[in-house]
C-alpha cells in the first residue's frame, strides 16, 4: 500500500471573513481533513470590509449549506440588485448597472445593437430602461428571479449587501459548526523547511506552534506567510489610481434600496449603501490628488491605503493566498470579495495532493490570473471611459490601458462589439451596460441587424420599455418582500 | 433595396468554402453585400471534408437549409462520432462521441467518479459504456437527441457524413437562389492599388476585369491572393504534423451503415473510411518522409472493403497557416487560409468559423483595423487549439512498430500541448476554455482512448460511498442500454427521413 499522499492537515491563517469562509469551506469539501483557523483578522482587507457583494455569494452560501433565510433574517442583509453611477460622464445622466439581461434579442442581433441604432438616429430611451433588473433596483423593488425562462423577470441575478459584523459572527458559528477548530492566537512566525522552502509551521503569539501540509494565507495585504516564499507583485495603479478607501458607518433601514450608489467625484469615487442592520459610506481616492486631510474633512471615518495588483504566483509551494492576499482591486464593481470567492471554489476543484505537482500549481494560478485580469479591465474600464476635467480624471483618460481592455475598447468603438475572454467575472451583458451607461458610442452596428427594419425594432423595444414600465409598480419592496418571505417561513 | 454603401465581395474559387461563404453572405447580409464568385470548371476541388462536426447544423439552420432536403441532396448519413482504431496501440479501439460521458453537468466531472472506481480496484464498466453517444454509435442506431436535459437521451450530438462534391453545387443552389452571381474561367490576373496594395480587380482569361470592394480567397491550397497575390508567410507545423499527402478513393459500401467515421491508423499515417448513402469514402493519410505516394495507394487500395469506385486521387497539403488569414481588403476562408488534416472532420468546421467570423465583423468600404485583428484572433485561436488537439492522437501512443510511429511519439510538442497532457495525468483533469471547438468529454476520450492514465482523482469524487458509486455507474449502463433499445437502427432512419433521389441509387 502506498503513502497516503492527500492534503488532510490544512491551516487557514487570518480569522476574518475570507479566513472564516475559506476554513469552512474546506472542511465541509474536502474529506476526512482536519482545518485550523489562526491569526487575527485583517483590519486592511479590502474584500472584509466592503458591505456589497457579488452575486457568486448566493452561490457560495448555497454551496456551504447556509440557508439564505439564515443570512437575510439572521444577519440583517439586503438584497442588492445592482450599483448606480453618478458623475462618472459630466454630460450624461447617472446609469445601472444590474447583473442581467439587456432587453431581448430581435431578430438575430443582439439586442444592444438595436440600441445603438435608434441612438444613432435621435435620443433613444435610457439603456437601462431595457433592465428588468436595473429598474426594480430603481425602484427599491425587489423578487427573486423567476425559474420560467419567457418571464422577463427570469434573466438576472442578485447580491446581498451584508453587514460584515454580523456575516463573520454568522461564518464563525457556521465555521465551528462544520468542525473548524480556531485558536485566536497571532501568528508570531513563519517557519519554512531549511531545504526546500516549503512552509512547516507557525510560531503563535503563545509560543505555541502549528503544522501542515497545506496553508491558506487569508491576513490580507500583508500575506504573512505567503510574501516569505517570495514577494512578486504585479502593480496595476497604473490603470487603477485611487489607493485610499475611508470607511464609514451608518444606521441600517427597515426597507433598504436594493441599489446602492458609486458617485464620482474630483479624485475618486464615494459609495454608499445599506442593508437592515447596517448602512456604510465610503470614500475611494487617490492621495496624489487629494490629500488625506480634504478626504478626511470630506467623509470622517477609517481609512484603508491599498495598492491595487495581484500576487504573480498566488498559490506557491504548500501556501495558496486568497483574499487581499492574492488581489488588491480598486473596490469599485464590488469585485474583491468575488474574488476570495472564486478562487476558493477553484483550490477546492483543483485541490493536488501533497507532490505539490507544479502543473496542478500552475493551473490554479493561471485561471486566478485571468480572472483578476479581466475583473481589473472591467473596473479600469469606468476610470477610461470616464469624462471629466479634474487632473485625476484627465490623467486617468491619458493612461494607456491593459492590451485585453484596449482591444475591448477598440472593438466596442469601432461596431459595438465585446470579445469575450477566459475567466470573465462579468457578462456581456454588464460589460455593454457599463460602456453605453458611460456613453461609449459605437460608430456603427453589427451588419446583421439589417435583417430587421428599424421601425421593427423601434415597435419591439417600446414594448419591452412599456412591459418593464408597467410592471415594476406592482412588485414589493424590499421591506414588503422580505415581510412576505419571514411570514412564508413562519 | 439596397442602399449606396453596397459592397462588392468577389469571391475566388468554388468549391466547399467559396459557395458556403457565398450563401451565407447574400443569405446573411443581403442589403450590404453583391456577391460575385468566379470559379474554372477546369480546376477540381478538394473537397476530402465530408466528415463534419455538429456546429454546422447551426451554420444550415441560419440559411434556412431544412435538413432531410440537404441530406438527401448530399446523400448524408448521421455522424454520432468518430471511431479510432490502432491508435494508442495496434488492436485499441475507442469512439470519440459527440456527447458525454454519463449524464454531464455535475460539479464533479463523471470520469473521476469512473477514476476513483478504477484505482480502488473495484469492478466498473467500461468508460464508453457510460456513453449514450458511443453506444448508439456502435450499435448502429439514430435518434434526434431529447431536449431534456435531465435525459440521458440528451446526452449526445450529432454532425453528418456527406459527399462534399455534391455539397458545394447544394450550396451553390441556394447562394445563387439568393442573388449570388457566379463566373466562370480562370483569373490570369490580380490587380492591386499601388500604394495601398488592396486587390482592386480580377482579370479574367476572357479578358473581362472583375472589381471588388472586398476579396474572398477560397482557392483553396494555392491561396490566390492572400499568399500568391499578398504574399502573407506560412506558418509550417509539419514538424508536429508530418502527414502531407492524402490518396482517397471510393468503394461500394459492404458492411453496415455506420453513424459514425472510421479512422484507422497505418504504418505511415491513418486511413478514413467515411460511409455515405451511396458510397464510402475511403482515404490514406501519410507522410511522403516515410512512405512513398504509391506504396500508400497500395496499401489503401488493399484495406478499402468494397469495390472500388474509381481509382485512388492523390492529394498534397502541408499542416499550419497563414500568419494572418485577413491582410488588407483579402479574407481567405478555407484551405486559402491554412490547413489541418481531417482527422477530426475540423476542414469544414474552420471553413465555418471563418464564415461566422467574416459575417460578424463584417467591414466598411474602408476596412477598420479592429476588424480584421479580432478576425484573426479568432480564427487564429481555434487553429492553435485544433492543433494541439491533433498532435495528442499522435503523440499518445505506445506504437513502436515503424519510424512513423517512432518519430511522432518521440517529437517534441507545443508546451501549451505538454501542460495539458500532464494536467490529465496528474488528476485527469482538462484545461477549460470557453472558446475553442473541442469540449472536456472530447478531451477526455481521447486522453484515455490512447492510454493516457491519471494517476489520481479530484478529491472530491470521494465524498460519496464507495458502493453507491459502483452500483450507480451499474445503473446508467443498464439505462443507456434500454434507451438505445427503442432506437431505429442507422440505415432504416435515413431511408424513412432523407432518402437519396431514387436515380441516384
Amino acid at each position: 500500500m502506498t503513502e497516503d499522499r492527500r492534503i488532510s492537515r490544512i491551516v487557514v491563517a487570518g480569522s476574518g471573513l475570507v479566513g472564516l469562509t475559506a476554513a469552512a469551506m474546506l472542511k465541509r469539501k474536502i474529506p476526512g481533513a482536519t482545518v485550523t483557523l489562526v491569526g487575527a483578522a485583517p483590519a486592511d482587507a479590502l474584500s472584509e470590509r466592503l458591505h456589497a457583494t457579488l452575486p457568486s455569494i448566493v452561490g457560495l452560501h448555497v454551496d456551504l449549506g447556509i440557508e439564505e433565510a439564515q443570512v437575510m433574517m439572521g444577519t440583517g442583509a439586503a438584497f442588492r440588485l445592482g450599483t448606480l453611477f453618478e458623475g462618472w460622464n459630466g454630460k450624461r445622466p447617472g446609469y445601472v448597472h444590474a447583473y442581467g439581461e439587456v432587453g431581448r434579442t430581435i431578430g438575430i442581433a443582439q439586442f444592444h445593437q438595436h440600441w445603438v441604432r435608434q441612438a444613432q438616429k435621435g435620443k433613444p430611451a435610457p439603456y437601462d430602461s431595457y433592465s428588468p433588473a436595473a429598474m426594480m433596483a430603481r425602484g427599491s423593488r425587489f423578487v427573486h428571479p423567476q425559474d420560467d425562462p419567457n418571464s422577463p423577470l427570469s434573466g438576472f441575478e442578485y447580491g446581498l449587501i451584508v453587514d460584515p459584523r454580523g456575516h463573520v459572527a454568522m461564518m464563525r458559528a457556521f465555521a465551528q459548526h462544520v468542525g473548524v477548530v480556531e485558536r485566536p492566537v497571532g501568528i508570531a512566525d513563519v517557519r519554512l523547511a531549511a531545504d526546500t522552502g516549503y512552509v512547516e509551521s507557525l510560531l503563535l503569539d503563545d509560543g505555541s506552534s502549528i503544522g501542515g501540509h497545506l496553508f491558506v494565507d487569508c491576513t490580507g495585504p500583508a500575506a504573512t506567510i505567503r510574501s516569505k516564499l517570495d514577494d512578486r507583485f504585479e502593480d496595476w495603479s497604473a490603470w487603477l489610481p485611487c489607493d485610499r478607501a475611508i470607511f464609514a458607518e451608518g444606521p441600517g433601514a427597515a426597507d433598504p434600496p436594493t441599489l446602492d450608489t458609486a458617485t464620482a467625484h474630483a479624485a475618486g469615487w464615494a459609495w454608499q449603501c445599506q442593508s437592515r442592520a447596517s448602512g456604510s459610506r465610503g470614500l475611494v481616492y487617490s492621495s496624489a490628488h487629494l490629500s488625506d486631510a480634504e478626504a478626511g474633512a470630506m467623509l470622517p471615518g477609517t481609512s484603508v491605503a491599498f495598492r491595487s495588483g495581484r500576487r504573480s504566483q498566488p498559490w506557491f509551494r504548500n501556501c495558496v493566498a486568497i483574499g487581499d492576499a492574492a488581489v488588491t482591486i480598486d473596490p469599485l464593481e464590488w469585485t474583491n470579495l468575488h474574488l476570495a470567492h472564486s478562487a476558493l471554489d477553484r483550490l477546492i476543484t483543483k485541490m493536488p495532493d501533497r507532490d505539490w505537482s507544479p502543473v496542478e500549481l500552475w493551473d490554479f494560478n493561471r485561471e486566478c490570473a485571468a480572472e483578476a485580469e479581466r475583473a481589473r479591465d472591467f473596473v479600469a474600464l469606468h476610470y477610461a471611459a470616464a469624462e471629466r476635467n479634474e487632473p485625476f480624471w484627465r490623467d486617468a483618460a491619458a493612461a494607456t490601458p491593459p492590451d485585453s481592455l484596449a482591444h475591448t475598447l477598440r472593438l466596442f468603438r469601432e461596431r459595438g462589439r465585446l470579445p469575450l475572454y477566459e475567466e470573465e467575472t462579468f457578462t456581456r451583458h454588464s460589460w455593454a451596460a457599463v460602456l453605453l451607461g458611460q456613453g461609449v458610442m459605437p460608430r456603427r452596428v453589427d451588419p446583421l441587424i439589417d435583417l430587421t427594419p428599424p421601425d421593427q425594432s423601434d415597435r419591439a423595444m417600446a414594448q419591452m420599455r412599456e412591459g418593464i414600465a408597467a410592471m415594476i409598480p406592482n412588485l414589493p419592496t424590499q421591506g414588503a418582500y422580505m415581510r412576505q418571505l419571514s411570514g412564508a417561513s413562519r | 433595396m439596397k442602399a449606396g454603401s453596397v459592397q462588392r465581395v468577389v469571391i475566388v474559387g468554388g468549391g466547399t468554402a467559396g459557395w458556403m461563404t457565398a450563401a451565407a453572405l447574400v443569405k446573411l447580409l443581403p442589403h450590404r453585400v453583391d456577391v460575385r464568385l468566379v470559379e474554372s470548371e477546369a480546376i477540381g476541388i478538394v473537397g476530402v471534408g465530408e466528415a463534419t462536426l455538429p456546429h454546422i447544423r447551426a451554420f444550415n439552420e441560419r440559411l434556412g437549409i431544412r435538413e432531410a432536403e440537404f441530406m438527401a441532396a448530399t446523400r448524408a448519413t448521421f455522424k454520432l462520432g468518430i471511431e479510432f482504431n490502432d491508435w494508442g496501440a495496434i488492436g485499441d479501439s475507442y469512439i470519440h462521441p459527440f456527447g458525454t460521458f454519463g449524464l454531464g453537468g455535475g460539479a464533479v466531472d463523471f470520469h473521476q467518479y469512473w477514476l476513483r472506481l478504477k484505482q480502488a480496484g473495484v469492478p466498473v464498466p467500461e468508460l464508453d459504456e457510460l456513453s449514450m453517444g458511443v453506444q448508439v454509435a456502435r450499435q448502429a442506431r439514430f435518434a434526434l437527441p431529447s431536449t431534456d436535459p435531465t435525459s440521458l437521451a440528451s446526452t449526445f450530438g450529432y454532425a453528418y457524413q456527406f459527399d462534399a462534391t455534391l455539397y458545394a453545387p447544394f450550396m451553390r443552389k441556394v447562394a445563387e437562389e439568393a442573388g449570388a452571381v457566379r463566373t466562370e474561367g480562370r483569373v490570369v490576373g490580380v490587380n492591386q492599388h499601388p500604394e495601398s496594395g488592396d486587390i482592386v480587380s480580377l482579370t479574367m482569361e476572357s479578358g473581362e476585369v472583375i472589381e471588388g470592394d472586398l476579396f474572398v480567397d477560397c482557392s483553396g491550397f494555392v491561396s490566390l491572393l492572400l499568399g500568391k497575390t499578398l504574399g502573407e508567410p506560412f506558418e509550417d507545423w509539419s514538424h508536429w504534423l508530418p502527414n502531407d499527402r492524402a490518396v482517397a478513393m471510393p468503394c461500394k459500401t459492404a458492411t453496415a451503415l455506420t453513424p459514425l467515421t472510421t479512422v484507422t491508423a497505418m504504418p505511415a499515417g491513418w486511413r478514413w473510411r467515411i460511409p455515405l448513402q451511396h458510397r464510402t469514402g475511403n482515404g490514406y493519410v501519410f507522410s511522403t518522409r516515410f512512405i512513398s505516394e504509391d506504396e500508400a495507394a497500395a496499401a489503401l487500395v488493399a484495406a478499402v472493403e468494397g469495390e472500388k469506385m474509381a481509382d485512388p486521387r492523390l492529394l498534397k497539403f502541408i499542416a499550419g497557416r497563414r500568419r494572418r488569414s485577413w491582410v488588407k481588403n483579402v479574407v481567405s476562408v478555407g484551405l486559402a487560409s491554412g490547413f489541418l488534416e481531417p482527422l477530426e472532420s475540423t476542414s469544414i468546421y474552420l471553413t465555418q468559423i471563418g464564415i461566422t467570423a467574416l459575417i460578424e465583423l463584417f467591414p466598411e468600404k474602408a476596412i477598420a483595423d479592429i476588424d480584421r485583428d479580432e478576425f484573426n484572433r479568432l480564427v487564429d485561436l481555434e487553429y492553435d487549439r485544433i492543433r494541439d488537439f491533433l498532435i495528442l492522437h499522435y503523440h499518445a501512443t505506445r506504437r513502436n512498430d515503424t519510424p512513423y510511429w517512432d518519430y511522432v511519439r518521440t517529437m517534441s510538442i507545443p508546451e501549451s500541448l505538454a501542460d495539458k497532457l500532464e494536467l490529465f495525468r496528474k488528476r485527469g483533469r482538462v484545461v477549460k476554455y470557453r472558446e475553442g471547438v473541442f469540449l472536456d468529454a472530447s478531451w477526455i476520450a481521447v486522453y484515455l482512448g490512447q492510454g493516457v492514465i491519471p494517476e489520481g482523482h479530484d478529491l472530491r469524487a470521494d465524498a460519496p460511498p464507495l458502493d453507491q458509486v459502483a452500483k450507480g455507474m451499474e445503473q446508467m449502463k443498464a439505462q443507456i442500454r434500454t434507451e438505445i433499445a427503442g432506437m431505429q437502427g442507422h440505415r432504416d432512419y435515413l431511408e424513412r427521413y432523407c432518402p437519396m433521389p431514387a436515380e441516384a441509387m
